[in-house]
């Protein structure tokens, strides 16, 4: 690995060959109000949300956050600029959120964009009748590659944003720890089985010259039949 | 008559009004078979053509000189000034006749003394003769004779070789009936051993040699191929169309076995990665360099996933999207497999699942790869053995039944086929053949 020495103006202004990975959590909460609302028949509240996996302080390196509602809010486009970046709105349809992150330096590639499915409705009967918060949310990595210099002053100086414990609704922890296992136990699986069936095609392969040998050796005893 | 009437002022009808179709009226039909002659168009000639030879004057004249040299057209044509060459009506001998007769023709009288221009056209074609001694000592042949032989040579200097008029003038009443071929090759025959006793004397010198077999082999095919009958033609036509269907076929079953080598060296070389990264394991990774797969080979069976080495700004997640290439037919076998393996279509992307899942997918695909590969076996196999019964009726080729998976049985292949989906086995719900509805056994 190559240390900033690499900077230069053939560098891009970049430090090459370092990587910061800011890990984030996106998504929704949604609360059912228990009825349809008489003056607009909107159902449900919810909050579209994107905040920083590590309890950090996102907007010394973040610039703004969009956004993009359903076209058919007063203002579908939401740019937030400091924590939390969050939109809390009523409805009562789900749709796509288009969830656009622009950095303070220029030079990166100017946004990181983000696809989140506005989640309302679930089965389950304490979200249904409203007693309970529904959460969607993802885990995402933003990965910068070779950052500017500024970049990585701005990535690497961040504060923490609350003195208070950092949760999230869902255990990620746990969750990666469950997926990793998961996805090698396949792959363990999968390698034996191709191992198995490798051994399977080679002896198929085996037994058609054999056959193959065999019929010859038949066609020519009993004279060119064909 | 309406002038005379007028002159002689007889009762004249009333003036008539003067309009302008009494005036334009005759005028009009003057003009219009002008019009029509001009810009008809002849039948056959295209619109096109016709637009470039009559445009209408309504055309303003191109700005640009657009034929500056000759053009197409000589206004004048360039007539010679010179004296005119006298011709007289005169007699001449043909060179090329040996009967001397005279005809008469036109000729300038500057060529006079030329000979008639059309006599050298007359090509004589040299036939050899024979002396008596000759044919006695060289020439004799048991099936031909002295008389039979002059005939032939007589023939051919009076029809210049052209044996098919020899063989038509031949005599039939005294020499039995010859092919072409026979007469040819007797000719031909006597040419050559007459050129090589004159050319034994000096130098060696290049003689023709009929091959009478050849050419009757030849003209046999010839009227065998000319006399074959509808029937027949179609027959052989969907002859050659079957040799084309099998030779196609076998092409394609080749191909299909370089494959099958190329997935089983990658298959090993996957192996081969598995037991390194064990042993890395095992030295608890005190070397974080794998040993590189030779990648041509992995990438023909996995899936390449395209590098995120670029810097900028990504989101991690990116880096599990299947590439286009990996087709619908795979990605649906992929999706399958997860499902039955319960993990995630898209697990959180940490670096660490980035990778495996990546590497779990593509180990699908050389799965799905090998599963179909020995499917193809299975067929050629079953083929194979068919092929086999109806060469050597009432015996059959056992295939193994560990082909099938099928281990504990060792009945014969069409039940084990039948057993095969109650086995054990991952790879077994990947639908190589492409229906759905495979039940699912783990």
């Amino acid at each position: 690995m190559s240390g900033p020495t690499d900077y230069g103006p053939d560098s891009g202004g970049r430090v090459k060959g370092v990587c910061i990975v800011k890990p984030i959590v996106y998504g929704n909460i949604a609360r059912y109000f228990g009825k349809k609302r008489e003056e607009d028949g909107h159902t449900h509240q919810w909050t579209v949300y994107v905040k920083p996996y590590h309890n950090e302080d996102m907007s010394t390196y973040v610039k703004k956050v969009h956004f993009k509602l359903h076209e058919s809010y007063a203002d579908p486009n939401r740019i937030v600029v400091k924590p939390p970046y969050e939109v809390t709105e009523t409805g009562w349809g789900e749709f796509e959120i288009v969830i656009k992150i622009y950095f303070h330096d220029p030079n990166e590639r100017p946004t990181v964009t983000l696809y989140h499915i506005l989640k309302l409705f679930q089965s389950g009967p304490d979200v249904m009748q409203g007693r309970k918060m529904l959460v969607s949310e993802f885990y995402e990595e933003i990965v910068f590659q070779d950052p500017t210099v500024l970049m990585q002053h701005l990535l690497t100086t961040t504060r923490q944003l609350s003195h208070g414990t950092w949760k999230h609704e869902t255990d990620f922890e746990e969750k990666k720890e469950k997926t990793l296992q998961n996805i090698l136990n396949a792959k363990n699986k999968i390698r034996y089985e191709i191992g198995d069936l490798k051994e399977r095609v080679k002896l198929a392969k085996e037994t058609i010259v054999k056959f193959k040998a065999e019929i010859t050796k038949l066609q020519a005893n009993t004279g060119n039949v064909s | 008559m309406a002038d005379v009437r007028d002159i002689l002022e007889l009762e004249r009808p009333p003036t008539p009004e003067i309009t302008k179709e009494a005036i334009l009226g005759p005028e009009k039909v003057k003009k219009k078979p002008l019009t029509t002659k001009v810009s008809k168009r002849p039948e056959g000639m295209h619109r096109e053509v016709f637009a470039l030879l009559y445009t209408d004057n309504k055309d303003a004249p191109p700005i640009f000189p657009t034929n500056t040299g000759q053009g197409y057209k000589q206004l004048k044509a360039k007539l010679g000034m010179r004296r005119v060459r006298p011709w007289r009506w005169m007699p001449f001998t043909n060179p090329a006749r040996s009967d001397g007769a005279v005809f008469h023709h036109w000729k300038r009288t500057t060529d006079e003394a030329k000979d008639y221009p059309f006599a050298k056209f007359n090509k004589q074609v040299p036939v050899p003769t024979y002396t008596d001694t000759e044919y006695l000592q060289h020439l004799h042949n048991d099936s031909w004779s002295r008389q039979e032989t002059d005939h032939l040579f007589d023939l051919c200097r009076r029809f210049d070789l052209r044996f098919i008029v020899i063989r038509d003038r031949w005599d039939r009443s005294r020499f039995p009936d010859r092919s072409v071929e026979d007469l040819k090759e007797r000719y031909y025959d006597i040419c050559g051993t007459l050129n090589k006793l004159k050319a034994s004397s000096s130098h060696e010198t290049k003689i023709y040699v009929f091959d009478a077999d050849h050419e009757r082999r030849r003209k046999e095919q010839l009227k065998r191929i000319f006399e074959r009958t509808a029937e027949q033609i179609e027959e052989e036509q969907t002859l050659i169309n079957e040799l084309k269907k099998i030779e196609a076929r076998k092409k394609e079953r080749e191909k299909k076995q370089q494959d099958l080598q190329k997935l089983i060296t990658a298959a090993d070389c996957q192996a081969e990665t598995r037991k390194s990264e064990k042993k890395l394991t095992k030295k608890k990774l005190q070397h974080q360099i794998r040993p590189r797969v030779d990648p041509s080979v992995v990438e023909a069976a996995g899936i390449k996933f395209p590098d995120f080495k670029g810097s900028g700004v990504s989101l991690r997640s990116q880096r599990m999207k299947l590439p286009a290439s990996v087709g619908q037919k795979r990605t649906k076998a992929i999706e399958q497999l997860l499902q039955e393996l319960s993990i995630e279509l898209n697990p959180m992307p940490t670096e660490d699942i980035c990778i495996h899942f990546n590497e779990l997918r593509s180990d699908m695909v050389l799965l799905y790869e090998l599963k179909s590969a020995l499917a193809t076996c299975e067929y050629d196999l079953q083929t194979l053995r068919h092929q086999y019964e109806a060469l050597n009726p009432g015996k059959t080729l056992v295939v193994p039944s560990s082909i099938s998976g099928n281990k504990e049985t060792s009945r014969n292949y069409v039940s084990a086929e039948s057993e095969t989906a109650k086995q054990k086995g991952i790879s077994e719900i990947i639908d190589v053949v492409g229906s759905p509805g495979t039940p699912n056994m783990t």
